[in-house]
C-alpha cells in the first residue's frame, strides 16, 4: 500500500493547534494532517485562549495587536460571534518578584495602548496586588471547535487517530493508522501534549522542564473578582464557568494544587470539586515561547506559548509556510527552541517550578 | 401519624419480612414535624419508605422518587443546617422519640405545604446539588491506623478481610450500611454454590470473630489515596445519632464496593414508585418495605427475573417483565414463565407517567399499538457498572469494555486493589476468590486464578445494552443515573451541539466539560451509550469527573515565610538584555517627590511615548529613591530623562546609584 504524503503533520487539541492546520491547508495551499481531538465539550480545561497575556517583553506585546485582530477575525467567520468574547481578566500577586513583575506588565500593557489598571487588596483579599486588562478578547473553545470541524474539512485538512508515531531526524513523519500508513515532510508538535507524547528523546530541548500539571473544577460558587483571573505567584489560572463553577488550572500536583485553590477562594465558600486531573505539560527555562525545529533540523515545536498561543496562530503559519514579515520572522527567531543566553533574551517572568518537575 | 403502608406482613415468604428489622419494638420518630412509625432496626430512610413517604421533592416541576440512591440529608432538628451534625437517611438508625429535619433544602411553604400530599418530603430541588453530601468538605479527624484496610462488606470484602487477617495483618472492614453481607442474595446461586444468604452470614460470623478485624459499620468512605481514606461514620448513642469523619491511615486497601445498578433511560425514569431491582430487593429483604400491590418490571439483566419471582411469592401482582433483550434466556426467565408472569421481549420502555393522583404510574412502550400499562410501581434494571468511584478518586484509570458496555478498571495502584464487582466479576465465587486475590496482590505474594465462572451465553444471555428511548419532547424529565446527581438527558435541540448536557436550571444549555457537578460512573457511562462522550474518552472523563475530596499531602509550600527578599540591584531575568547588554543600574531623581513605580519606562524626552523609544525602566522603589536600568548609552550623571506613570509626565535625573 502506498503512503499517502503531506507537508505538514500538525500534532495537537488546542485552538492554536487546529488553527496552525487550517490556516496552513487553507491559506498557505499546504497539503496538511491533523492528529488531535476536539475535546472542549467533555474534558476538563487544561488552558485558555486569551488576545493578552503576562507579558513583559515589548517585542512580544508589539506582535500581538496586529495577529489577535486577524486571528479574532478568523474566528468569527470559522464559528460565529459566539466563539469569541471579551472579558476583563485580572492577573495577580503576593510574592514580590511577581508583584514586581506585575507592576512592569501593566506599564508595558499600556505603552501598547491596552487598558490596564492596578486592582487594589479590596478587590482581592490578602496582601495581593493585581491588573486589570480592559477588553481582552477569549476564544469559547467549545463554540470554536464546532466551526473548527467544518471549516478543518473546508480547508483539505485530514484528520488521522494515530496507532503509532515515528519521527525522524529531519522532522519528517510516518503516522500508521489502522488504515494505513502516512508521511509528511515536516511534523509540528503544537501543544504539550503532542511534544511529551511524540517528540523523539534524541531531539529533546535542552530548554525544556517537564512539569506537573492540575486541572480542577468546582461547583458553583459566588462570582470571582473576574471571569479570568491568573495568580502570577505560581502561574495558575481561575475562571468562572457559565454555570457557575470554577475552573483551575496550572502547575502542582493535585493534592497540593486542589489545597492551595480552596485557599484562594476562601474557606467561607463550601465548595466541592466536580473535576480534577493531573498530567505532564512543559515550561521553557526562560518562561518565553518557543518555537522551530528541535535539535535544528527535528520536529517543528510550539511550546510555552501561555495563554494567547491561538492569537498569534496567523503569524506562525505564514512563518512556517515561509511567508512570514520582516517582524514576524525577527520575533520568532529570537524565539527558537535551540536559542541560548548568548542571543537575545527574549525572557519572561517564570513562576517556580520547583517542586513541580514531571 | 402516618401508618406503615407499605411495610410487608411479618410472615412474608422468601426473607421479605425484613432480616434488620426487630417487629416487637416499635418506634416513632419526627420527620420533618411528621411523625413515622418503625421499627428497631430501621433506618430513617427505611421507616419513611414504609410509611408511604416515597418523594423527594419536585425538580423541573416534576417529582422525584425517594430511593437508597436519592435522599436528602437530614440532622437532629436542634442541630439543623450545621453540617458537622448532617446524617444521610439511608444510613442513619430511626430512634424512638427522635426529631429529625431535612438538612439544606428548601422546602415547600405556607400553603403549597398544606396541599402537598402525605408521600413527599416537599424538597425544592432545582438549587445546585439539593441532595448534597454536606460533611464531605469537613475535615477528617485521624482514626487507629490499620495494616489493611477494606472498604465494603460484601462477600468481596469479607474475603479480603479475612485473608488479610490470615497474612497476619491488623484489618479494618468499613461498610457503609449498617451490616455486613452485601447484595449478593439478588443474583441467586449457580451450579455447585450454597445460597447466597449462607455465604453471606458464613463469611459475616467469621469476620466478626475474628481478633484481627476491626468492622466499623455505618461508616462510608468517600475519599481515598495511597495510605489514607476519609469516611463519614455514623455512631449512635441511645436516642441520638452523630456524624463523624475520620480519616484511616492503611499500608494497603482493598477497595470492594460492588456494581451499580445502571437507570434505563427513558422519559419519567424517576418518578416516585419506580426503583431499582437492588434498591427494591434490599428494602425488602432487610426491612420488609415495598410499595404497592402490582409492579412491572423493565431490564436488560436476569436478575430483575428473580426479583419478580421472589415478589410474586410475597403476594405481589407482577404484571409483565418487559426485556430490552430481544431473544433473552435464562433459567430465571424460564422459572418465572413457570410462575404465568407475561414475559415481552424486546420491549423497551418509552416513558412513564403519573397516571392518577394516588400514585399508579402509566407506562408507555415503544411498541405504539400497545396500551398504557397501569401499575403501582415500576422496577428496572439497566445492568450493572462497576463502582469505580473509589478507585477513579484515588488515581486510578479505567477504560470502556464495548463487548460489556461498561467502565472497566485498568492497570494496577501503589497499596491500593480491586476485589469483586468493582472489579468487574460477575459471580459470587469470582467476587470471594478476587477478596483473596487481592490481598495476595497487595502483599506481592504470588497470585492464583480467580474462578469467575459465567454461564455459557446460550443458557444465560448477557446483560444487554442499557435501554435507552426515545425522546419525548413532552414528558418527565430524563435522567442519566438515579443517584445524586439530578443530571438530564441532552434535549433535542442541544443535540446539534455534539457534547451538549441539559442543566437543571430550565432552557439553560451548557456543556458536559462546563457542568459544575461531579459525573457519576453511570453518567459517564449513559454519555457513552448516548454517544455524547467518545468511547476512547470514557475512563478519562470519569477519572476526570469523578466527586474527589482532596486528602492533604504534607509539603512544602511556597508562602510569605518563604519568598527570599530582593536584594536592591537584582534584575529580573525578564529585564535581561532589553537595554542592550551594557545596561547600567543608576539612580532616577524625579524634579518633586514621589515613588516612582516598578515599570515605569523611562525616555530621553517628553515627546516620546511609545515603549520602542523608551532607554530604561524603573526596576523598583527604595526607601533610598527610585533605581532604574538604562541603556548604557544614557547612563550619564544629570542626564535629564522623562519617566511616564499613570499617563503623567515627571521629569527626572540620572544619578549614580550609590548617590
Amino acid at each position: 500500500m502506498s503512503a499517502a504524503e503531506f507537508d505538514f503533520a500538525i500534532f495537537g487539541s488546542t485552538p492554536m493547534a487546529q488553527l496552525l492546520a487550517g490556516l496552513l491547508g487553507g491559506e498557505h495551499g499546504r497539503k496538511v494532517l491533523l492528529i488531535g481531538q476536539n475535546r472542549a465539550g467533555y474534558r476538563l480545561p487544561r488552558g485558555i485562549d486569551l488576545s493578552v497575556g503576562p507579558i513583559t517583553r515589548p517585542q512580544s506585546w508589539a506582535m500581538l495587536p496586529g495577529t489577535s485582530a486577524e486571528a479574532a477575525r478568523l474566528v468569527t467567520r470559522i464559528a460565529g460571534r459566539s466563539a469569541i468574547s471579551r472579558v476583563d481578566p485580572i492577573f495577580f500577586a503576593e510574592d514580590p518578584r511577581a508583584v514586581e513583575a506585575l507592576s512592569h506588565m501593566r506599564h508595558m500593557a499600556g505603552g501598547f495602548g491596552i487598558a490596564a489598571e492596578p486592582v487594589g487588596q479590596s478587590v482581592l483579599g490578602g496582601n495581593r496586588s493585581g491588573m486589570v486588562l480592559r477588553d481582552a478578547m477569549r476564544l469559547n473553545r467549545p463554540q470554536l471547535e464546532i466551526g473548527l470541524e467544518r471549516w478543518l474539512t473546508d480547508c483539505s485538512v485530514e484528520r488521522l487517530a494515530p496507532r503509532s508515531v515515528a519521527v525522524e531526524n529531519d522532522g519528517a513523519v510516518k503516522i500508521e493508522t489502522d488504515g494505513g500508513t502516512s508521511r509528511a515532510q515536516q511534523a509540528v508538535l503544537a501543544d504539550d501534549e503532542a511534544i511529551v507524547a511524540w517528540l523523539p528523546l534524541r531531539q529533546w530541548p535542552t530548554l525544556f522542564q517537564r512539569v506537573h500539571h492540575t486541572s480542577i473544577l468546582t461547583t458553583p460558587t459566588r462570582s470571582l473578582a473576574a471571569p479570568i483571573m491568573l495568580e502570577l505567584d505560581k502561574g495558575l489560572f481561575l475562571t468562572q464557568q457559565a454555570e457557575g463553577g470554577v475552573a483551575a488550572f496550572g502547575p502542582g500536583d493535585r493534592s497540593a494544587f486542589s489545597e492551595h485553590v480552596h485557599g484562594l477562594l476562601g474557606q467561607n465558600r463550601q465548595v466541592e470539586q466536580a473535576g480534577q486531573t493531573s498530567y505532564a505539560a512543559l515550561a521553557t527555562k526562560d518562561g518565553a515561547p518557543a518555537f522551530g525545529r528541535a535539535a535544528g533540523q527535528g520536529a517543528d515545536i510550539v511550546a510555552n506559548t501561555g495563554c494567547h498561543g491561538a492569537f498569534i496562530a496567523p503569524s506562525l503559519a505564514r512563518w512556517l509556510a515561509g511567508g512570514a514579515s520582516a517582524d514576524e520572522a525577527r520575533w520568532f527567531d529570537q524565539h527558537l527552541v535551540n536559542r541560548t543566553s548568548r542571543q537575545t533574551r527574549v525572557d519572561e517572568f517564570q513562576w517556580p517550578l520547583e517542586g513541580h518537575a514531571a | 401519624m402516618r401508618p406503615q403502608i407499605n411495610r410487608l406482613p411479618e410472615n412474608a415468604p422468601k426473607g421479605f419480612a425484613g432480616t434488620a428489622i426487630d417487629r416487637t419494638k416499635p418506634l416513632r420518630f419526627r420527620l420533618d414535624g411528621r411523625i413515622v412509625s418503625g421499627f428497631a432496626g430501621d433506618t430513617v430512610l427505611s421507616a419513611a419508605l414504609a410509611a408511604g413517604i416515597d418523594t423527594v421533592g419536585q425538580h423541573l416541576d416534576s417529582p422525584i422518587g425517594l430511593t437508597s440512591r436519592a435522599h436528602p440529608a437530614i440532622s437532629h432538628a436542634s442541630l439543623a443546617n450545621d453540617p458537622q451534625f448532617a446524617l444521610p437517611m439511608a444510613r442513619t438508625p430511626a430512634q424512638d422519640g427522635a426529631e429529625f429535619v431535612t438538612f439544606g433544602v428548601e422546602r415547600s411553604r405556607g400553603v403549597a405545604r398544606l396541599f402537598q400530599p402525605g408521600r413527599t418530603l416537599g424538597l425544592k430541588l432545582d438549587s445546585a446539588h439539593p441532595l448534597s453530601r454536606p460533611w464531605r468538605t469537613i475535615p477528617g479527624a485521624a482514626d487507629a491506623a490499620t495494616d489493611l484496610l477494606v472498604i465494603g462488606g460484601g462477600v468481596a470484602g469479607l474475603s479480603a478481610a479475612l485473608a488479610g487477617a490470615r497474612a497476619g495483618l491488623t484489618v479494618t472492614l468499613v461498610e457503609a450500611r449498617g451490616f455486613l453481607g452485601g447484595h449478593s442474595g439478588l443474583f441467586g446461586t449457580q451450579e455447585g454454590e450454597d445460597a447466597p444468604e449462607e455465604s453471606m452470614a458464613r463469611l459475616s460470623a467469621e469476620v466478626e470473630g475474628a481478633e484481627a478485624i476491626t468492622v466499623l459499620t455505618a461508616t462510608q468512605v468517600f475519599s481515598i489515596r495511597p495510605g489514607l481514606a476519609r469516611a463519614h461514620r455514623i455512631e449512635t448513642a441511645p436516642g441520638t445519632s452523630r456524624g463523624r469523619v475520620i480519616d484511616i491511615a492503611a499500608a494497603h486497601i482493598v477497595i470492594a464496593t460492588g456494581a451499580l445498578e445502571r437507570l434505563p433511560i427513558f422519559a419519567g425514569n424517576r418518578l416516585p414508585g419506580i426503583a431499582g431491582c437492588l434498591d427494591a430487593y434490599e428494602m425488602a429483604t432487610r426491612f420488609g418495605v415495598w410499595t404497592g400491590q402490582r409492579a412491572i418490571v423493565a431490564t436488560s439483566s436476569n436478575p430483575a427475573y428473580r426479583l419478580a419471582m421472589l415478589a410474586s411469592d410475597a403476594g405481589i401482582g407482577i404484571g409483565r417483565i418487559l426485556d430490552a433483550r430481544p431473544e433473552p434466556a435464562s433459567r430465571f426467565i424460564a422459572f418465572s414463565r413457570a410462575y404465568g408472569i407475561v414475559q415481552s421481549p424486546g420491549a423497551v420502555v418509552a416513558s412513564v407517567g403519573i397516571a392518577r393522583a394516588g400514585g399508579l404510574l402509566s407506562i408507555h412502550t415503544e411498541n405504539r399499538h400497545e396500551a398504557a400499562l397501569v401499575t403501582d410501581r415500576l422496577l428496572v434494571c439497566g445492568g450493572w457498572q462497576p463502582d469505580l468511584t473509589l478507585w477513579h478518586i484515588a488515581g486510578g484509570t479505567s477504560v470502556w469494555n464495548a463487548g460489556r458496555g461498561r467502565i472497566e478498571a485498568q492497570g494496577r495502584l501503589d497499596s491500593i486493589a480491586l476485589a469483586g464487582g468493582a472489579a468487574g466479576y460477575f459471580t459470587r465465587r469470582g467476587c470471594i476468590q478476587s477478596g483473596a486475590d487481592a490481598v495476595d496482590q497487595l502483599l506481592g505474594r504470588e497470585r492464583r486464578a480467580v474462578d469467575d465462572p459465567i454461564v455459557d451465553p446460550l443458557h444465560e444471555t448477557p446483560d444487554g445494552p442499557i435501554a435507552i428511548a426515545q425522546p419525548v419532547p413532552e414528558g418527565a424529565p430524563t435522567y442519566l443515573d438515579a443517584g445524586i446527581g439530578l443530571l438530564q438527558r441532552p434535549a433535542e435541540a442541544g443535540r446539534k451541539r455534539r457534547f451538549a448536557f441539559w442543566r437543571p436550571a430550565p432552557g439553560v444549555l451548557t456543556l458536559l466539560s462546563e457542568a459544575p457537578q461531579a459525573l457519576a460512573v453511570n453518567e459517564v457511562a449513559a454519555g457513552v451509550d448516548l454517544k455524547l462522550i467518545p468511547v476512547d474518552a470514557a475512563g478519562i472523563v470519569a477519572q476526570e469527573r469523578v466527586a474527589s475530596v482532596p486528602l492533604s499531602v504534607e509539603q512544602e509550600t511556597s508562602s510569605p515565610d518563604t519568598w527570599v527578599p530582593i536584594e536592591a540591584t537584582e534584575i529580573p531575568s525578564f529585564l535581561l538584555g532589553r537595554y542592550g547588554p551594557e545596561a547600567r543600574l543608576v539612580r532616577i531623581i524625579p524634579s518633586e517627590a514621589r515613588i516612582l513605580e516598578a515599570g515605569a519606562l523611562i525616555f530621553p524626552d517628553s515627546d516620546a511615548r511609545h515603549p520602542h523609544y523608551s532607554i530604561g525602566v524603573i526596576l523598583r522603589h527604595e526607601p533610598s529613591g527610585a533605581i532604574g536600568l538604562v541603556a548604557a548609552s544614557a547612563a550619564t550623571i544629570d542626564y535629564p530623562v522623562t519617566v511616564r506613570e499613570k499617563g503623567q509626565i515627571v521629569r527626572a535625573q540620572i544619578a549614580a546609584l550609590d548617590a
